[in-house]
């Protein structure tokens, strides 16, 4: 039926489109060097905070769990995971650059369906964000590895950290979209960066160690649960599965108000 | 051959499609209106621009020009009114970039990219070829910078790569606001003819400016606003031709006025600041046949023709 061969030919020209506006999204990341730059930061802020975990004074007393227990492992392990800051970050940018630079309307003008512009970058800095998050836990699993014979441990877990690298590439992929969708909502790019910084850092920060009846709910909490973090005192997250469909809402609710505020909005 | 800014001189224009005849569609603005608050930045507008013509859209700064071309873009909602192009409003145009070619002010690169990744980028993101980018590249004489970061480009290599990325579809329409902005008189010419050239290939071209004076041998038609609103509409060659202006410059003024009254009693004549007379509604031959049996001495009888901006200036209010 020649109706329905123009029908699918019409829909692998839809996929083809798609394809290729998620193409112009990756070179747009690739052809400049703030993804260079950000990766230097994954690199260096999870160096220290391996090697932070594993040298720092164990005495009696302290918050954290040690290295002898499972628990101070598994932390270990998911401080290899932790580059998620930078993914929501370079998502952030990545948007908001658009709207500094003027390179939006550009964009608008080779396709000016929105939805699908948005849609495309989400994907390509999910990309971005789930490399982030791969580097992460590679570099600091071998970090981890290298250091961890100097010190009295306990038995390396092989699944979980599996389990805390899997998570690590899903939390930082879907942070970096929460990072576009921030970066959409916001537009001013130092207001993006200085609010997701503070949030991040400082407040859910403080709120997931201190408080994390509330904490464990907030997106980085969700993310502890996802890498089997132990809190101060043995504060306990959310399952991991449990962890992972919070961070997806949150990821999908302001995906999804994100692209709908663009829909209409005038473009300078 | 080089121009004063290092850049190549583009290659030899190329036709790029062989299903010739007319290209380009007609562009539609009707009662076309946007208020940003209590700001009217377009008000109850309405022209059309055909193919194969080269357009002036003209009006002073803040007008509205670029307003209603981000209209007719998509990119900004109209209050009221239609703008569409080929009978479509952009949204709905199925392969835009094919269709039309657009370059909105030379603001719109990320510095640290080279002119080259930036049309792939675009190419990518409207389903046409990257081999395009580079055509394009050397269409506009860039090729040579094609590897370089655009931050590092002068203001008229940034106007050539706008150039570049809306001809990146080899559309049938471009829209192109302030395109001369920036180029040396060199790149004025050049641009010039390429616009002629591409209006020649039957394709609707329509570029904004400012100053009348940058387009005046590059358009065939204006369309002139001012505040929002529609001035005049209509071939370049209407408000030119204001009937006969002579300029007259004689070191006997007042036999020569005393003359025209009695020979040409319909001449109109007033005096210039810079002494000359400036002498409306008659031909040249009778003012020199005045002066003739008058016996008075011409220094000077020409046409006036370069007072266009004055038309354009008084037109649109002399409101800058």
């Amino acid at each position: 039926m020649s109706s329905t061969r123009a029908t699918s030919a019409a829909g692998a020209t839809v996929i083809a489109r798609r394809r290729s506006l998620l193409s112009a999204e990756i070179l747009k990341v690739t052809s400049t060097k703030m993804w260079l730059g950000m990766l230097i930061g994954v690199a260096l802020y999870i160096g220290i905070g391996v090697v932070a975990t594993i040298f720092a004074p164990e005495q009696p007393g302290m918050p954290m769990p040690r290295l002898s227990t499972t628990e101070g492992l598994r932390n270990l392990f998911s401080t290899a995971g932790s580059g998620y800051v930078f993914a929501i970050v370079i998502g952030a940018l990545g948007m908001t650059q658009e709207l500094r630079h003027r390179t939006l309307s550009s964009m608008l003008l080779s396709e000016p369906r929105r939805n699908r512009v948005m849609v495309a970058k989400m994907g390509a800095y999910a990309g971005v964000g789930a490399f982030y998050g791969l580097v992460g836990v590679v570099f600091g699993y071998a970090l981890a590895l290298a250091f961890l014979p100097l010190k009295d441990h306990g038995d390396i877990p092989i699944d979980t950290m599996w389990q805390i690298a899997g998570g690590s590439i899903l939390g930082c992929a879907l942070f970096a979209i929460l990072g576009v969708a921030v970066g959409t909502l916001v537009r001013n790019q130092i207001g993006a960066i200085l609010g997701i910084l503070v949030w991040v850092l400082l407040i859910e920060a403080l709120l997931v160690a201190f408080l994390p009846a509330v904490g464990k709910w907030l997106p980085g909490g969700a993310l502890s649960g996802v890498l089997q973090s132990t809190g101060f005192n043995g504060a306990s997250y959310l399952p991991v599965w449990g962890g992972a469909l919070v961070l997806v809402g949150y990821t999908a609710v302001f995906g999804v108000i994100a692209a709908a505020t663009t829909q209409r909005r005038d473009v300078s | 051959m080089t121009s004063p800014d290092g850049l190549a001189s583009p290659g030899p224009i190329i036709a790029t499609r062989s299903d010739s005849g007319v290209l380009g569609s007609r562009v539609d603005v009707a009662g076309l209106s946007k208020h940003f608050g209590s700001v009217v930045a377009v008000d109850d507008l309405t022209f059309t621009v055909d193919p194969g013509r080269v357009t002036g859209f003209l009006g002073p700064n803040g007008s509205g020009k670029t307003t209603t071309l981000r209209c007719l873009l998509g990119l900004v909602e109209p209050t009221t009114g239609t703008a569409t192009i080929g009978a479509q409003r952009y949204h709905d145009i199925a392969h835009p970039a094919r269709v039309v070619g657009a370059a909105l002010e030379a603001t719109g690169f990320h510095p640290g990219r080279t002119a080259r990744n930036h049309l792939r980028v675009l190419a990518l993101a409207g389903g046409i070829e990257e081999s395009r980018a580079d055509a394009t590249l050397d269409l506009v004489g860039l090729a040579d910078s094609a590897r370089r970061s655009v931050g590092g480009f002068s203001l008229g290599m940034r106007q050539r790569l706008q150039l570049a990325a809306a001809l990146l579809g080899d559309p049938g329409v471009l829209l192109l606001d302030e395109p001369a902005n920036g180029l040396d008189p060199e790149g004025i010419a050049w641009l010039r003819g390429f616009l002629r050239y591409l209006a020649s290939q039957g394709r609707t071209i329509l570029i904004s400016s400012h100053v009348l004076s940058e387009v005046e041998q590059t358009v065939d038609d204006v369309v002139i606003i001012a505040r929002g609103r529609l001035v005049r509409a209509c071939p370049l060659s209407d408000i030119t031709d204001h009937g006969q202006r002579l300029v007259v410059r004689t070191p006997q003024t007042e036999e020569l006025i005393a003359a025209l009254a009695q020979q040409v009693p319909q001449a109109r004549v007033s005096r210039q600041d810079d002494g000359s007379l400036l002498i409306e509604d008659v031909d040249s031959p009778s003012v020199g046949r005045a002066a003739l049996d008058a016996h008075i001495e011409l220094h000077e009888l020409r046409p006036a023709t370069s007072d266009l901006e004055q038309v354009f200036l008084s037109l649109t209010g002399g409101a800058q």
